[in-house]
């Protein structure tokens, strides 16, 4: 079960959607409620496709959810993503993960030497060469 | 895929090692191996004291390079399950050098009960390979919230810190 890139992937798109001070702005307008592309692109100095663009955005990374009528598409928010971001467990998995790695390379490195239960025991990472 | 402890608080790993399974055993009971992988990057264990019995104490100190010198973090736990080969739990705080637990606030994070969390590693003998599940649990549901929000702003300001400025 390699959940770890399907993970990163997420965070990544994540935080790459909440790297735009305009998608942020976005999110806690609706934050307060659902809106639609006029409602939303109001407060912005931006034309409508600039806001779509944004919105195209946050929602490849399921920030928000837009509804399927054509004219009137009420955009809103999904906070699953940034639950995933902030909850306990998913903070620990990437660290656990680079333990992980970080162990199948100490075993590799072991499993090259010539070994007896002595050396095993008696191994430490800093006999490089 | 991640939620198999009561509260749904939990990390769950498994991961098929090319190595026996006595000695995965021994990457999370020797302290000389588990010093080797279980510091992060740039990273070092100086101190991994590990009495590996039910009730047996842990001790383990991470120390790191900060642009303010040398940080040191403390972690302390008991082990609650050894079967050699096949079944490990330990609980995990952190604490000061001398092994008493702390609380988040005393360590300039939010929250005033100390966390315990617990380590749970399962190993499966797949004739030459072994296959390791680890759960690590959170116990308690309220604290950690905030924490977990400074943690995650902490990585976004780190990640923002590697954009490119435009965008």
């Amino acid at each position: 079960m390699t959940t770890s890139a399907t993970y990163d992937d997420q965070l990544t798109r994540t935080f790459a959607a909440l790297a735009n001070s305009t998608r942020r702005a976005i999110l806690a307008r609706l934050a307060k409620g659902e809106a639609n592309v006029k409602e939303l692109a109001a407060p912005f100095d931006l034309s409508m496709p600039a806001i779509s663009k944004h919105l195209t955005v946050l929602e490849g990374a399921g920030l928000i959810v837009r509804g399927r009528r054509a004219q009137y598409r009420p955009c809103s928010i999904d906070p699953a993503p940034l639950e995933a971001v902030a909850s306990w467990s998913e903070q620990y998995r990437p660290i656990w993960e680079a333990r992980f790695d970080q162990m199948e390379d100490h075993l590799r490195h072991l499993s090259q030497q010539p070994q007896d239960n002595q050396t095993l025991k008696e191994t430490t990472p800093d006999h490089e060469h | 895929m991640s939620t198999e402890s009561p509260a749904g608080n939990a990390v769950v790993i498994e991961r098929i090692l090319d190595a026996p399974i006595g000695t995965v055993w021994e990457m999370w009971v020797d302290p000389e191996h588990f010093k080797a992988w279980y510091g992060p990057k740039g990273a070092s264990i100086p101190v991994a004291n590990m009495d590996v019995q039910v009730g047996g104490k842990r001790l383990i100190c991470m120390e790191m390079q900060t642009p303010n010198g040398t940080m040191q973090m403390w972690f302390t736990g008991e082990y609650l399950e050894v079967s050699s080969n096949l079944r490990l739990v330990f609980t995990e705080s952190m604490s000061d050098e001398n092994g008493n637990a702390k609380s988040p606030s005393e360590m300039g994070m939010p929250g005033d009960h100390p966390i315990v969390t617990e380590v749970t590693v399962e190993l499966e003998d797949l004739g030459g390979q072994t296959k390791m599940v680890m759960t690590h649990a959170g116990v308690p549901q309220d604290s950690p919230g905030a924490m977990g929000w400074n943690m995650a702003f902490d990585k976004l300001t780190q990640y923002l810190d590697t954009q490119p400025a435009s965008s």
